[in-house]
């Protein structure tokens, strides 16, 4: 049954095969006016946009996943499926826009059929028309549209071409209401006439064929109730429905009957297709010299990622604390202007800093997107990184890792498979990130001498490179472990179109970058500046009194011993820092991190570090009361003087110092990170359970560690008392 | 006809270089997913090349690019 009468349309689908341009021809519509917001349920990214049609004519334009057709095998596709056979839902459309590749018509009108069959209104948009002029592709508009029975546009959304007429014929529709397609395409085959009859007694404002996909799909449409999934789930039995026979057949049919049409309408056929994408990837994907191209050009994301970030994160990080500075200055000493500069502004500070880093990660990132190399990559390293159940997609967001976790994590949004995605989100933590570097300087000293071996290798270097191969490894033995238990239903395999090479359309490249900071600034941002402000409390606030008292103590202090004002400044902090919430939760878990060789000084830097691991160096700066003297070298020199006030034992020892570090490799001290995996899995089960199993097995390492140096030095001692009984009785 | 016994050679056994026609898919699950993809029986299959660690096939198919793995492959039976 169709519609008789002809609605305004307020809300449009784009829908769309993958690699057919979809999002060129969506920010083209929509320009700057868009948002990102997600399906209800799942994780899959809702573009929403305006479409402005005239003086006071806009409608809504929504992004689906790109997918082939009704029968579809990931979530994102599933979304498709999902909300067109659901015309109660939020996103259902008024009238659908189809994107196909004016180039590859021959495969990309199977979707479009089955869209005809939904009785919306519909356009099909025949895109890449410069593309297909290049290539001397052309269709006969006319012919095709009368074939069709549908409007036809030939517009490209790279140049912009056509872009006018399809809004034309939006506004009119907008209007004066659009038509329903004439006839549907497929026609069901008895079988499936009678299943889908009886569908629509449940479900009378189904059309036949949304119907029938009901019936397909009814195990995981999300819309249906209990009760209703079981009836349809009798139906089916009972009419003995073969789902994939069914989906075989109508899928076969469909293109016996667009097939001999196009070949009436497409009136010259391109030739040799692809002959440059086919030479480059002789090279590209070839077994080594592809190897060696992906590191090479891996080795460059990391280099912008770690270097070049570094100018803009110095200049932000100046900046915020040149305003920290006037804060301080400006407002009265009190608990305002230490809310502001230490709370607030840190917070933010600290949200801002990975701008650079995420900007330049998704500027490269989406620009080997859009010049069609990532498909390569994932060719390339799918085997390899199916053992560990991850993505070939998973190598980029772990080699990011090394510079930063948070970009990392975003990038995996182009993972479509779920479980993939969440494995390479859960693990990429692991590598070591820029921010653990001051922490490794400042600690290898304890461990490792300064010597060279053959007077080349740096013994400290080989440490450092040590420290990165662990959490590499963890990245990895913790990805097998997910793969074991997390289950799929989706199934892996891989049939990946490798799109042709075209050059980088530099306004979508932009729009992603715009895009994915803000979604960062805004999203990460609230719960970091949270947590930012509930460690300044912590650190800056103690017991009624305790403060007080702690500040007259040094007082007293600094005048016995006669410092000067500077060192009286550090002293009183380092006091405060000791008597409040921070410094009372550092002698809380002394007694957990205690057989870790930890003491409650190193306890507060550990709490305080959740806001950044490099924290730790200024903390300990901080409880040192070093003041502002927190580069690595001095606070290094202070630790090694550090003793026992009991045992008057030196605290770092190459074991406690071996112990911390292990703890910083795999521990997620990070809540910026953590903050971001919400965002990404639209939980806080997933950032929790990292949060555990990371700082479990730092726990567990840090252990090991602590006990098998005891252990060595007890076998070293005892080896010396031998040694020497030996001596005594010769 | 089916004079001999012979079952069709699939193409996840085919070398680089080696073209064909695919005759159809055992196997319907990957059978459907390929044919939404466009890649038909009758199509014509050009193996390309295969991947490093030699479990995933570059092929193309008509007009178009594709990688799968072996396991997909050995479901397309060749003509």
């Amino acid at each position: 049954m169709h519609r008789n009468e002809m609605t305004p349309i307020r809300s449009v689908a784009l829908i769309g095969n993958p690699n057919s341009g979809k999002s060129s021809v969506f920010n083209q519509l929509t320009g700057m006016r868009q948002k990102v917001g997600n399906f209800p349920g799942v994780t899959v990214d809702k573009k929403t946009g305006l479409v402005a049609l005239g003086v006071d004519t806009t409608i809504q334009l929504v992004d689906f996943p790109g997918t082939y057709s009704f029968y579809p095998h990931s979530d994102d596709e599933r979304i498709v499926v999902q909300t067109l056979t659901h015309p109660g839902d939020r996103n259902y459309p008024d009238a659908i826009i189809y994107v196909a590749d004016m180039t590859k018509l021959d495969k990309h009108l199977l979707l479009y059929t089955q869209l005809m069959d939904l009785g919306l209104p519909l356009i099909l948009a025949l895109n890449m028309s410069d593309v297909a002029e290049k290539e001397g592709v052309k269709v006969d508009v006319e012919r095709l549209q009368a074939q069709l029975g549908g409007p036809v546009v030939v517009i490209s959304g790279r140049t912009g071409q056509g872009i006018d007429l399809l809004k034309q014929l939006l506004a009119d529709w907008a209007t004066n209401g659009a038509p329903a397609p004439a006839s549907s395409f497929y026609r069901l085959s008895p079988a499936e006439m009678v299943i889908a009859r009886e569908v629509q007694q449940y479900f009378p404002s189904l059309n036949e064929y949304q119907a029938l996909l009901t019936a397909h799909h009814y195990n995981w449409l999300s819309h249906l109730s209990k009760s209703e999934r079981d009836q349809v789930a009798n139906t089916v039995s009972a009419q003995h429905f073969q789902s994939l026979n069914s989906q075989v057949e109508e899928t076969m049919d469909r293109y016996d009957r667009f097939t001999p049409l196009l070949r009436q309408s497409i009136l010259s056929v391109k030739e040799n297709v692809g002959a440059l994408t086919t030479r480059l990837d002789a090279i590209l994907t070839h077994r080594v010299a592809g190897l060696l191209i992906f590191f090479g050009i891996m080795l460059l994301v990391f280099q912008a990622i770690y270097a070049w970030a570094a100018y803009p994160m110095d200049a932000i990080e100046a900046a915020f604390s040149f305003l920290a500075e006037r804060v301080r200055e400006g407002l009265p000493a009190g608990w305002l202007s230490g809310l502001i500069a230490d709370g607030l502004l840190a917070g933010l500070g600290g949200i801002v800093v990975f701008v650079p880093q995420i900007a330049i990660l998704f500027f490269l990132i989406t620009l080997l997107e859009e010049v069609g190399y990532m498909a390569r990559a994932v060719f390339l390293f799918d085997r390899i990184m199916q053992v560990f159940g991850l993505n070939g997609r998973s190598v980029v967001a772990m080699i990011s890792g090394g510079a930063c976790a948070i970009p990392a994590v975003m990038s995996t949004r182009t993972i479509s498979n779920w479980k993939e995605r969440l494995i390479t989100i859960l693990v990429t933590p692991f590598i070591s990130c820029s921010a653990r570097i001051p922490v490794y300087t400042v600690l290898i000293g304890f461990v490792v001498p300064p010597e060279r071996i053959w007077g080349v290798l740096s013994l400290q270097g080989l440490a450092f490179m040590g420290l990165y191969l662990l959490g590499i490894a963890a990245a990895l033995l913790a990805a097998i472990v997910f793969k074991w238990i997390l289950k799929s239903r989706e199934r892996s395999f891989l049939l990946l179109e490798l799109p042709e090479y075209r050059a980088p359309l530099m306004r979508n490249i932009w729009l992603t970058v715009w895009e994915k900071s803000k979604t960062f600034v805004v999203e990460a941002g609230k719960v970091i500046i949270v947590i930012s402000i509930a460690l300044w409390a912590l650190a800056s606030f103690g017991p009624p009194g305790s403060m007080a008292a702690a500040e007259q103590e040094a007082r007293r202090q600094s005048e016995q011993y006669g410092f000067d004002e500077h060192q009286r400044d550090n002293l009183i902090a380092a006091n405060r820092l000791e008597a409040s919430f921070a410094g009372q939760l550092g002698r809380a878990i002394e007694p957990a991190i205690r057989p870790l060789g930890f003491d409650w000084k190193i306890g507060i830097a550990l709490i305080t570090s959740f806001a950044a691991r490099e924290v730790f160096v200024g903390t300990m700066a901080t409880i040192y009361s070093l003041g502002g003297a927190d580069d690595e070298a001095t606070v290094r020199d202070r630790l090694s003087k550090e003793k026992d006030p009991i045992t008057g034992e030196l605290v770092y020892t190459p074991a406690t110092s071996a112990s911390l570090l292990i703890f910083y490799v795999f521990a997620m001290m990070c809540m910026s990170t953590l903050a971001v995996v919400k965002r990404e899995t639209k939980s806080w089960k997933w950032p929790l359970i990292q949060f555990l199993f990371m700082t479990g097995l730092a726990y567990i390492s840090s252990l090991a560690v602590s006990v098998l140096c005891s252990l060595f030095s007890v076998l070293c001692s005892l080896f010396s008392v031998l040694c020497s009984l030996f001596s005594v009785l010769c | 006809m089916v004079a001999t016994s012979q079952i069709g050679k699939r193409l996840a056994d085919c070398a680089p270089g080696a073209t064909g026609q695919i005759a159809y898919y055992a196997g319907n699950e990957i059978g459907a997913k390929l044919m939404a993809m466009g890649v038909l029986p009758g199509s014509m299959v050009n193996v390309l090349r295969f991947s490093p660690w030699g479990e995933g096939l570059y092929i193309k198919v008509d007009n178009q690019l594709i990688a799968l793995r072996k396991e997909e492959a050995a479901c397309i039976v060749m003509k």
